[in-house]
């Protein structure tokens, strides 16, 4: 708290590493809640970025919480306004479209009954449906803004029925006037999306990044396209719609084209001139000068972009019908493009606003048929707006299957500074923070910015309620590694699999395995049914395995969670940067011991990673092991974090790999806990480990009551303020 | 103990112990303040835990232990084995159970192999349990356990018990799973409503389920650390436990048989005092022979029984002697927990035992009724096997308060 109020009086950036359970989120708010109500001028809103909708939840409960604090203390209404934001899937009411699974879907069809030109319709025939929840919101919802509380996303829907507004668009709408607002993190870095929602956030607001710890990733998503056959082919077909509805709206009505053309002459869209006046957020896609330049001529007709587009997609058609693996810089492919179907840069830049404006004008209601082209222009707009930190790479087929041609174009983004850099830029202070943020210096490098404050903390623990052991060798002193040469080796395997069922049979309830890889996980398995393993294993424990596929995964999940829950134990075997690692928790029982077995670097042979290594090392000085090794050890913090959810949750992690003991390995890990990794426990034999942790098991399960933890990590108001405790607080604060 | 011999491992095979790591020296690097200070403090934690003070207690108790012989009860980490260890602990505890109730019933039951077994019913005969138990140290452990099919057996014979008497389940769990035909919350569901309570000690490590069963049925769910600390555990269970919500009080009916003590006497009573009779606790046994004279005749039918306490086997009436009743009676007035002082020079010894205090004795307790100073080994000596203050009971005043 004492390094947060430091860095919003500096209005600077900060990088908050905290352990998951003590408390951060609650932490964060109350601060910045109180920030807010004490200086009203300089920090206006608080903008919180999570990561998945349940983790949005769970702040506005906590926020819910502060808020009835406040209530209670001061006696009376506070006059604040929290909010959540999500997508449309999320949100919507209408009775049809809410039944649709698919998000672009639920998208689409809101679009094909809430957009202008729809609307218009309908006043003028009363058979096009519209959504009378738009209706509602847009004839009175404007008016009356949502008196203030703490509304999450169920809460918003409830409104919603209540007054017959839409909730969607009633939360786009009060995110202007909101003082807390909670969504993922895509609605302000992905520029496609920051552009609609977030662009009207004021600039001395605090943005919060919880669990940010792949921020960087995001920050390339967003900025990468994939192109394959089967996208084109799709782009090909939507194309030849876009032809057919302009020929007709031709011969009905070539006023609107017209009228279009017009428009883009003038060059400045509308909302350019919003832009110009407001310090919105710079959208990278489009940077600011483009839109001062008009519409190039060559795209302004309808017929002769489509024609453009359709020559768009039919280059990328040939270069993807490749040999060999192309790597090339954007300059390079536009210099081909010019060459060989003779399109400029300028008209390229122009492709994504050309399409939308096109879409807007034939009145086309359903967009989902269109995505693909949507993509497209997306990546013509890119690469000819970036030279700088994007490579393009065409693969013939992919690595594992190198028989079936299957080529992809990717357009990856290397920089994760670029998407990221308009937040930095515009807000006065942004807050990173994780459970697992170490090594915290590689953050500043790869995201380019400086902050303020970088600060690790550790838990203060009534009792050593984390067991961290790196496992190096097994029984038969073979040592244990997943080093490449070593991978395949069955001493090793073995020593795996004798490690896990002498954990399974001294552990109680859920253990949580990583692997490196899905193709790891596989090989190991498959050599474990060989030797037996897994029958030994499953005299202990039922067990579980993740796969690619997400509705096996979340099945054999349920399932885990039944068989720890009715005492039954269960093993999940995973792998690490799947989805089991970054979004379930294994609080208390369901994961008291977590396995990883392996480094999880990434897979080095892939070109994308090459590429970005490379640039890594020429721009920002970063050595290719040392991302690589940070890489890894944020993702193995983030596995082993998995268990550890809360000051009363006990967990045991083993890091089954020789190299976790080296130093540079070592000192990547989280302070909390290298904290409690002691050195007699860094290079441990199988057995030793097993016998380690049935004796802190039985330690862990003697009763544990909150008068232990009083005086140590629970404090009543009295030793708070005695001095003591100040003092420590003073020396603690000044040691970090 | 065949079985024993055959995966006998060599003690530089077995686990590593360390128990030097328990010791942590003072700051003069010395241990053994350390050590008395540890002991002390365990032993008032114990003695504290049980005075709860003046509530009522389950004099009459119905009670099954369950003890789990599934193949990780061979494991070595409680010598010899777990099973042999927690065996030998169960006869001290079937011992010190009926001395301290004696007018409570007792069973035995295992589960192994997914399925769950009775050893001996619900009686009050200890002997026969403890039979039982000698019986059970060769019995081969193997498979997997089963919480819920030796709940549901357990409920079932607990089920019919009298309202009047409280329903116990003590299981004592060496295994980290269970293997369940169907669903346990429905077994803690109807566990609940029947008034049972289950407490399970366990012998590894903490299982959520084991928890949750103790949590809702409102038991007390341990885990042990080492062998002393579960002979502990186990012995806590010996003290009846309070009442659960909603026991009925009723009338018991009681037999109180005279004790014949010489045939040659003569004087007094009906023939069937006299005559030599089969004793019917031994009955069944193929050796058992005529006994002599000495024994207790039921009074409503007239069976004769070698020991008491006993449910009578003919009638069914519950046959205990007057000391029993008495020494179960304290258990309805514990006294109330002394108060820990400080240790001053004006208190310079202890009143029950005349011990002059040094130094090391840092804590005294006084009692709250009579004022007297007693050390901290009269105070537990007290609760334990006194149940009466000997300040209170030499003060004629006090005494004469009690026993009205």
């Amino acid at each position: 708290m004492l390094e947060l109020k430091r860095a919003l009086d500096a209005k600077g950036h900060c990088l908050l590493e905290m352990p998951s359970g003590t408390g951060k989120t609650t932490t964060l708010l109350s601060l910045i809640v109180a920030y807010m109500k004490a200086h009203p001028h300089d920090l206006t809103k608080l903008v919180y970025c999570s990561r998945t909708v349940p983790e949005i939840e769970k702040v506005m409960e906590e926020l819910r919480k502060l808020m009835n604090y406040y209530e209670k203390e001061m006696g009376m209404e506070q006059n604040i306004l929290g909010l959540a934001l999500s997508s449309r899937k999320n949100l919507c009411i209408h009775p049809s479209v809410s039944k649709e699974r698919e998000g672009k879907v639920v998208d689409g069809r809101c679009y094909g009954l809430t957009a202008s030109f729809v609307r218009a319709r309908h006043a003028a025939d009363d058979a096009v449906p519209i959504c009378q929840f738009y209706e509602g919101f847009d004839a009175h919802g404007k008016e009356f803004p949502l008196s203030p509380g703490v509304y999450n996303l169920d809460d918003l829907k409830e409104y919603g029925q209540m007054k017959g507004w839409c909730p969607y668009f009633l939360a786009r709408y009060t995110i202007t006037h909101a003082n807390i607002v909670v969504y993922s993190y895509h609605y302000l870095l992905d520029p496609k999306i920051a552009e609609v929602v977030s662009k009207e956030i004021s600039k001395t607001s605090v943005v919060v990044f919880d669990e940010a710890h792949n921020i960087d990733n995001v920050c390339i998503d967003s900025m990468s396209v994939k192109i394959t056959k089967r996208l084109l082919d799709k782009c090909s077909n939507s194309i030849q719609i876009l032809e057919t509805t302009i020929s007709n709206m031709k011969e009905n009505d070539s006023k609107r084209l017209e009228k279009e053309y017009k428009r883009l002459v003038e060059g400045l869209r509308d909302a350019s001139i919003a832009r110009e006046t407001d310090m919105a957020l710079v959208n990278p896609v489009l940077p600011s000068e483009i839109l001062e330049e008009a519409v190039p001529g060559t795209i302004r007709t309808a017929e002769h972009f489509v024609a453009f587009v359709k020559r768009v997609v039919e280059y990328i058609k040939t270069r993807l019908r490749v040999q060999h693996v192309v790597q090339e810089s954007p300059a390079g492919f536009l210099r081909d493009i010019h060459t060989k179907v003779c399109i400029d840069r300028k008209p390229l830049r122009f492709t994504a606003e050309r399409l939308a404006s096109l879409i807007r004008t034939l009145e086309i209601s359903d967009l989902t048929d269109f995505s693909p082209l949507v993509t497209v222009s997306h990546f013509a707009t890119l690469v000819s707006t970036y030279t700088k930190g994007f490579t393009i790479i065409i693969e013939p087929f992919e690595d594992r299957a190198p028989t079936v041609p299957n080529p992809i174009l990717y357009f990856s983004c290397l920089d994760s500074s670029i998407a990221i850099k308009p937040v930095f830029n515009r807000f006065e202070t942004v807050v990173i923070t994780s459970g697992t943020l170490s090594p915290l210096d590689m953050y500043p490098k790869i995201l380019d910015f400086h902050p303020v404050i970088m600060t690790s903390f550790t838990m203060t623990l009534a009792r050593p309620c984390i067991l961290p052991m790196i496992v190096s060798k097994g029984n038969d002193q073979v040592a244990m590694s997943s080093r490449y040469e070593t991978r395949e080796d069955t001493a090793v395997i073995r020593n795996y699999g004798n490690l896990l069922v002498e954990i399974a049979a001294a552990v109680p309830d859920g253990i949580v395995c990583f692997f490196t890889s899905y193709l790891y996980l596989e090989t190991i398995v498959s050599s474990w049914y060989d030797q037996g393993i897994i029958d030994q294993l499953q005299r202990h424990k039922l067990l579980f395995i993740e796969t690619q596929d997400a509705a096996e995964t979340s099945l054999a999940l349920i399932n885990y969670i039944k068989a720890c829950d009715n005492g039954r134990g269960a093993v999940l075997l995973s792998v690490a940067r799947g989805k089991v690692s970054e979004g379930v928790d294994f609080d208390h029982h369901l994961g008291r011991a977590v396995l990883m077995f392996g480094i999880p670097y990434v897979y080095t042979q892939s070109r994308i990673l090459r590429a970005r290594l490379e640039y890594l090392r020429d721009q920002f000085q970063i050595k290719e092991n040392d991302f690589l090794t940070f890489d890894a050890m944020r993702h193995a913090a983030q596995c082993l974090g998995r268990c550890m959810r809360g000051k009363t949750d006990y967990g045991i992690m083993v890091l089954a790999d020789k190299r976790f003991s080296r130093a540079d390995k070592r000192s990547k890990l989280p302070k909390w806990i290298q904290e409690h990794l002691k050195d007699t426990n860094c290079n441990l034999s199988t057995e030793e480990c097993v016998q380690i942790s049935k004796r802190w098991l039985r330690q862990m399960a003697q009763p544990f009551s909150r008068e232990d933890q009083l005086g140590i990590s629970l404090l009543t108001i009295e030793q708070l303020q005695s001095e003591e405790m100040q003092k420590k607080i003073q020396q603690r604060a000044q040691a970090v | 103990m065949a079985d024993e011999d055959e995966v006998k491992e060599y003690r530089w095979e077995s686990g590593y112990e360390k128990t030097w790591e328990a010791l942590k020296e003072d700051d003069d690097g010395l241990l053994e303040s350390n050590v008395a200070e540890l002991m002390a403090r365990a032993k008032r934690k114990r003695a504290a835990l049980k005075a709860t003070g003046a509530i009522q207690l389950g004099m009459m108790r119905h009670l099954f232990v369950v003890v789990d012989a599934s193949e990780c009860m061979f494991l070595q980490d409680l010598k010899p084995t777990r099973f042999l260890c927690v065996l030998k602990l169960l006869e001290l505890f079937v011992h010190e159970f009926f001395d301290l109730n004696p007018i409570s019933q007792l069973g035995i039951m295992t589960t192994k192999m997914k399925r769950s077994e009775q050893i001996t019913v619900l009686a009050g005969n200890q002997k026969k349990h403890l039979e039982a138990l000698q019986k059970l140290k060769d019995l081969s452990c193997e498979g997997e356990p089963s919480l819920q099919n030796s709940l549901e057996r357990a409920m079932n014979g607990l089920k019919n018990m009298p309202a009047h008497s409280s329903r116990e389940v003590v299981v004592l769990f060496g295994s980290l799973t269970t293997c369940d035909p169907g669903d346990i919350q429905k077994t803690i569901k109807s566990l609940r409503e029947n008034n049972i309570r289950v407490s399970i000690i366990g012998l590894a490590a903490e299982v959520r389920i084991c928890r949750e069963i103790a949590k809702k049925t409102g038991g007390s769910y341990n885990v042990l650390i080492d062998d002393h600390h579960l002979k502990e555990l186990i012995l806590n269970q010996v003290q009846p436990p309070a009442v659960a919500g909603s026991m009925e009080a009723s009338l018991v009916k009681m037999g109180f048989p005279g004790g014949t003590s010489s045939a040659n006497d003569g004087t007094s009573g009906s023939s069937a005092d006299h005559a030599p009779a089969y004793c019917l606790c031994h009955i069944e046994n193929e050796t058992s022979s005529l006994m002599g004279n000495n024994g207790y005749n039921c009074p409503q039918c007239g069976s004769r029984y070698c020991e008491l306490p006993v449910e009578c086997k003919q009638c069914g009436l519950t046959l205990v002697s007057a000391p029993h009743l008495a020494r179960s009676y304290h258990h309805l007035f514990p006294i109330k927990p002394f108060i820990e002082r400080v240790q001053t020079s004006e208190t310079t010894h202890c009143f029950a035992c005349a011990k002059l205090f040094i130094e090391a004795d840092t804590n005294v307790y006084e009692c709250e009724t009579c004022n007297q100073i007693m050390c901290l080994d009269c105070d537990l000596f007290i609760r334990e096997t006194l149940h009466t203050c000997p300040g209170c009971a030499s003060d004629p005043f006090t005494a004469q308060m009690k026993t009205n």
